[in-house]
């Protein structure tokens, strides 16, 4: 446009020339001067010439390149100069250049009008376009006016405006996330009140708002936050979770159950609550037996605290003991009772929500409420397979526990203490679960077995004591004494059938069928209650050595204390046989048959005889015995204990009083007595230590079993005639057994019944093998008295000095028999010295004469096989002695017939058998002795027998013995 | 004489007895002494019981082997047999009853004579808690506990108190004698079985 501008107004300032040459600076610069112009005029102007003229110009000429045209006109130029041609040339060159000017000037003159019209026009032009431009610009200027004055500032209010909106609903926002950032605080505030669901509602909503405005950077953190709190929430609803398995709380876990389902975590949950289970177990038992141990070593070493629990288990002291195991016990049912209760919440919890889907079972959610039963049935399996392995780990714990201390030393009272919390635990084990508890059992069994061998050991010592301290007193208690009067067989009253075994804990529960959940669903505790009444119970149950005595029992002792009440008792005694009433069942029944009395007990009730280390044995057995109720699974282990005692009393009363070297003839124990004595010799008597005492330490482990032989305490006196050789306490020592043997009759059926069936065996050989032999014992014991009391020896002296061979018939029995007979006598009256002391069985007496007048009788065969020579007088001689002396014997004593009287007499009227008779007699014989046969023989000789006979008797006697040999 | 069990390690052992008139709470000490407890349902003594203990005096272990006997007369041909070889006895007297008092003369004589001169006899008023019906004065006992050469205690079976006491007195007594050689532990007994031993 400038250039426009400069032009117009250039071409109005200039002459048309000027322009002319403007326009073509080349066509300007050949333009020729005013000079060459007129010169061109001049020349003729002939167009038609021109024409030609300006047709004969080269071609050349015309280029409008810079074309050197004096350059091309000097190289045309001949070789050789001719001026004249020059000349021509040059003329013609003039002539051409002024037809062309001429050519030129013609055009432009041509054209002049309508350049100067043409001028005119742009001038106009120009004019215009100078007045449009003044108007655009005060247009502009206008313009700009306006735009500042009005557009902008609206545009920025609607923009303003705008703006507000979005800050308005910014802030809005803002105070949501505020809001949103304050709910932390509510979060936590709710999580301290434990309302877990609430919470966890509450922060699902939030995220969910938060998700919403997630564009904010903010909110990303706060988004993170919530993420954390949540997770922090679940980290305390799996404390909460955790709270459950010590102290079970309705709403507690409603809110936390409601809680988890609101995380959709339902399955984690229960799988959650079972680790917090096991946990809470060991935890617990962890916590409690450390308290103990840290409490019994008086510090806060926290060495203990490192332990395991199974090393733990062995610090505690046997002080400590029982009140761990009860608050161990305690601890535990709370977990186990917890855990009842979570699983009662769910059986309810399920039947109200079925109740409820059922109700409004419209299938709109029924993917809903699939998933749930899904879960349902999910947790209930759970629960019901977590039950087991609940019980097994408390089992174990328990276990550990109950292994981990020595329990051999503790007192009989404490040990059954502990069996009482431990099968009151496998009473809750059975509710709970149904287990049989085997775990506790056998540890149980275990700690039984090794306690009892122990506690058994020391009262086998114990007995042992007894019997060395034993003088065989009399021990005075009433003819109606039973052992069920002693506190130690209170048990067997309370269940008078052995069929009913009298366990006495489980059978208040099963009776009322209450089981001790239901019991103590809602407080206490089963262990509590028993630590509570151990005193009573314990103290009822385990007299440990019998200090006390009950109603009965003194009943039975007392209105002795003065001799005055025995005519009383006898009164009473009569009166029993006067109305037939069946006496006190304890009497034994061979005393009862002897009501008839024998002549040494006429003064003495028939009390049962007895010594205090007998009653120790009864209260022996009886502690053995509530043992095996209280202990079914070592019962038998028991009874074998319990045996033993019988068999070592057995054994000392044997050793003291029946064994005799000088006399001992293997003739008088029954073979099975003598095998009975063997076994128990070689089963529990510890020989070596009774003739090396030294010996003691060496082999004392393997010697556990065994007891060393008793020895006969020192006061006892077994050697004076006057007191008949310790008749008396023979008779308690071996009556007493005798009355042992009974009581363990009596209590056969309620052994058998706690016996295990494959061991019944035992039971049946130890009564048929051992306690049926008690009353053998009386033929070796009593023998050695009546191989004392008389003086036999003496007997065959004086008979030795009798002429047998005489020749009349006598009148007068011989002063042997009188002598005899003064022994006898002397027998009766200390006999009868005896049994003012003690009263004498008629049993023991019968033996006592027995054995005497079998003795007797034997020696007067002996005596009589002792004659050299012997006449037919003789012969009847010996008769009348014989009868002189039954007849007085018969007054002595009531045994009927006399014992081996058949002996005496046959021997003597032998001597009157014929040969033939006589060898028959000897055959039919065996009963004497090949001496005596051959004596009979010889002194026939020379009356009816003659040599010839005599050798072929001989003969026949030899025959009789040699099969003996 | 071996020992009753494994874990039983002791020095010495002495036999004790407990006599006294029927009523007047042997057994009753015997239990204090040995179980720590009061036995509140304790009737007559049949015969003899038995109970063992071991006490610590002056760092020695000392095993009691008590046999607590029936105070009734009818049980004294039973218990009587029991006091030989005795180390130590209790002497026991009901302090509400003078009866109980009285017949202390003939325990005496009893145990000096059946135990052994040699015995060592710790005199206790017993049911000392029962102040109230109390009828023999402490001086009076005491009086004739330092006549007879015998040690002196009032006791309660009921509270416990001074029942360790007085058997833990008489042992100490015993073993300050074989100290000093005027008991010989071996011959104590004068049993074969020796009632005293050194133990392990």
């Amino acid at each position: 446009m400038q250039k426009i501008k400069s032009l117009m107004t250039r071409q109005g300032l200039r002459s048309p020339q000027e322009s002319v040459h403007d326009l073509s600076p080349i066509e300007s610069f050949r333009i020729p001067s005013k000079e060459e112009l007129r010169e061109v005029c001049e020349e003729p102007t002939d167009p038609q010439a021109q024409q030609e003229i300006i047709n004969s110009i080269e071609e050349v000429y015309f280029s409008n390149d810079s074309f050197d045209i004096v350059k091309y006109e000097l190289e045309r130029l001949p070789p050789v100069l001719n001026l004249q041609e020059l000349e021509e040339y040059r003329d013609k060159l003039k002539q051409q250049q002024a037809a062309v000017s001429k050519k030129v000037a013609d055009l432009i003159l041509e054209k002049q009008p309508a350049y100067v019209q043409e001028l005119e026009r742009i001038t106009s032009l120009q004019t215009g376009l100078q007045l449009a431009a003044v108007i655009c610009t005060n247009g502009r200027r206008h313009l700009n006016i306006a735009k500042e004055g009005f557009t902008q500032t609206s545009l920025g209010l609607l923009a303003n405006q705008r703006k507000r909106q979005l800050l308005i609903g910014l802030l809005k926002s803002l105070r949501t996330i505020k809001t949103l950032q304050r709910t932390d605080v509510r979060l936590s505030e709710m999580l301290e009140e434990e309302d877990y669901p609430g919470a966890i509602q509450l922060c699902l909503e939030c995220q969910k708002a938060a998700s919403t405005f997630k564009h904010y950077s903010c909110i990303s953190e706060l988004n993170s936050k919530l993420q954390d709190t949540l997770e922090q929430i679940e980290e305390q609803l799996d404390v909460a979770l955790s709270k459950i398995c010590k102290n079970f709380d309705i709403s507690h876990y409603t809110k936390v159950q409601q809680a988890y389902r609101l995380l959709g975590k339902t399955q984690t949950a229960m799988d959650q609550l079972h680790m917090h289970f096991t946990q809470a177990i060991h935890n617990t038992v962890f916590q409690v037996v450390l308290g103990y141990v840290e409490l019994c070593a008086g510090n806060t070493d926290t060495k203990f605290q490192k332990l395991q629990y199974k090393d733990l288990c062995t610090h505690i002291t046997s002080d400590s003991y029982i009140p761990c195991l009860a608050d161990l016990c305690k601890a535990l049912w709370e977990v186990m009772l917890s855990y009842y209760r979570t699983m009662q919440w769910h059986d309810n919890h399920d039947q109200d929500e079925a109740a409820a889907v059922s109700s409004v079972a419209d299938g709109s959610n029924v993917i809903g409420t699939e998933e749930n039963s899904f879960d349902r049935s999910y947790v209930k399996k759970k629960l019901e397979h977590g039950l087991s392995r609940i019980w097994q780990d408390v089992q174990l714990k328990v276990k550990t526990y109950l292994l981990g201390t020595d329990l051999s030393n503790f007192k009989y009272d404490d040990f059954i203490f502990v069996l009482d919390v431990t099968s009151r635990l496998m009473q809750v084990g059975e509710e709970f679960c149904g287990s049989k508890s085997e775990v506790l059992q056998e540890s149980i069994r275990k700690q039984s077995v090794n306690y009892f061998k122990t506690y058994h050991r020391t009262r086998l010592e114990e007995l042992r004591m007894f019997l060395e301290n034993e003088t065989w007193e009399l021990c005075p208690v009433k003819s109606s004494f039973s052992i069920l009067q002693l506190h130690e067989f209170k048990f067997m009253e309370q269940s008078r059938s052995p069929s009913v075994s009298p366990s006495k804990q489980p059978a208040s529960a099963i009776s009322t069928t209450v089981t001790l959940f239901e019991q103590y669903c809602n407080g206490g505790n089963p262990f509590e209650i028993q630590a509570d009444s151990k005193d009573d119970e314990t103290e009822d149950v385990l007299a440990s050595n019998g200090y006390e005595s009950d109603e009965q029992e003194k009943s039975a002792y007392q209105e002795y204390d003065s001799d005055s009440d025995v005519p009383e008792e006898l009164k009473r005694d009569y009166v029993d046989e006067q109305t037939g009433d069946a006496p006190v069942k304890s009497v034994s029944r061979e005393t009862l048959r002897s009501r008839k009395r024998s002549d040494y007990n006429l003064n003495k009730v028939n009390a049962p005889i007895l010594t205090n280390t007998t009653l120790n044995v009864i209260r022996l057995a009886g502690k053995y015995m509530q043992m095996m109720n209280i202990l079914k699974p070592i019962a038998f282990d028991v009874i074998h204990f319990m045996s033993q005692l019988f068999d070592y009393y057995l054994y000392a009363v044997y050793t003291f009083f029946g064994r005799n070297d000088m006399y001992e003839s293997t003739g008088l124990s029954s073979s099975r007595l003598r095998t009975t004595l063997n076994r128990i010799q070689e089963s529990l008597i510890d020989l070596e230590v009774s003739a090396d005492p030294a010996g003691t330490l060496t082999a004392a482990e393997e010697r556990k079993e065994k007891v060393p032989s008793p020895h006969l305490s020192h006061l006892v006196v077994l050697t004076s005639g006057n007191s008949l050789y310790g008749l008396a306490e023979r008779v308690v020592a071996t009556e007493s057994l005798v009355f042992l043997a009974e009581q363990f009759e009596f209590l056969q059926p309620h052994l058998d019944a706690v016996m295990p069936a494959a061991k019944k065996p035992f039971l049946q050989q130890f009564y048929s093998q051992t306690v049926s032999t008690a009353s053998e014992l009386r033929k070796p014991v009593y023998w050695i008295v009546a191989a004392k009391a008389i003086d036999y020896e003496q007997m065959l002296l004086l008979m030795a000095n009798v002429k047998w061979d005489v020749k009349e018939i006598m009148s007068q029995h011989n002063i042997y028999v009188d002598a005899l007979l003064k022994e006898f006598e002397e027998f009766n009256r200390r006999l009868n010295e005896v049994s003012k002391r003690v009263r004498i069985p008629l049993p023991v007496s019968n033996i006592l004469w027995e054995h005497c007048i079998r003795l007797a009788n034997r020696t007067l065969v002996e005596g009589y096989a002792n004659v050299k020579k012997c006449s037919n007088e003789g012969r009847a001689l010996m008769q009348l002695d014989f009868q002189q002396f039954l007849m007085k014997l018969e007054k002595l004593t009531d045994i009927r017939p006399i014992p081996d009287k058949e002996f005496v007499e046959t021997y003597i009227k032998a001597y009157y058998l014929a040969e033939n008779d006589m060898e028959s007699w000897i055959k039919e014989h065996r009963e004497y002795s090949t001496k005596q046969l051959t004596n009979l023989v010889n002194v026939c000789l020379g009356s009816h027998i003659n040599k010839k006979a005599r050798q072929k008797l001989l003969a026949a006697i030899d025959d009789i013995d040699r099969p003996k040999r | 004489m071996s020992q009753t069990a494994m874990s039983e390690t002791y020095d010495f052992l002495f036999k004790f007895l407990v006599i006294g008139n029927a009523g007047t709470g042997k057994s009753c000490l015997l239990h204090q002494f040995i179980e720590k407890k009061f036995k509140d349902d304790s009737n007559h003594t049949i015969g003899v019981e038995f109970g063992s203990k071991i006490v610590n005096v002056g760092g020695k272990y000392v095993k009691l082997q008590i046999w607590d006997t029936a105070g009734q007369e009818r049980f004294r041909s039973v218990t009587r047999s029991y006091y030989r070889g005795a180390a130590g006895a209790l002497l026991v007297y009901d302090i509400t009853s003078r009866e109980t008092y009285n017949a202390l003369t003939n325990w005496l004589t009893d145990a000096r004579m059946l135990a052994s001169q040699n015995i060592v006899i710790i005199l206790c008023g017993n049911k000392k808690d029962l102040d109230a019906e109390r009828e023999v004065t402490f001086l009076e006992a005491s009086r004739f506990a330092q006549e007879n050469e015998l040690m002196f205690l009032e006791t309660s079976a009921l509270t416990g108190e001074n029942v360790e006491e007085a058997f833990v007195q008489c042992a100490r007594k015993i073993l300050n004698k074989i100290e000093s050689g005027e008991l010989d532990p071996e011959r104590m007994g004068s049993d074969t079985e020796a009632v005293l031993t050194n133990g392990i």
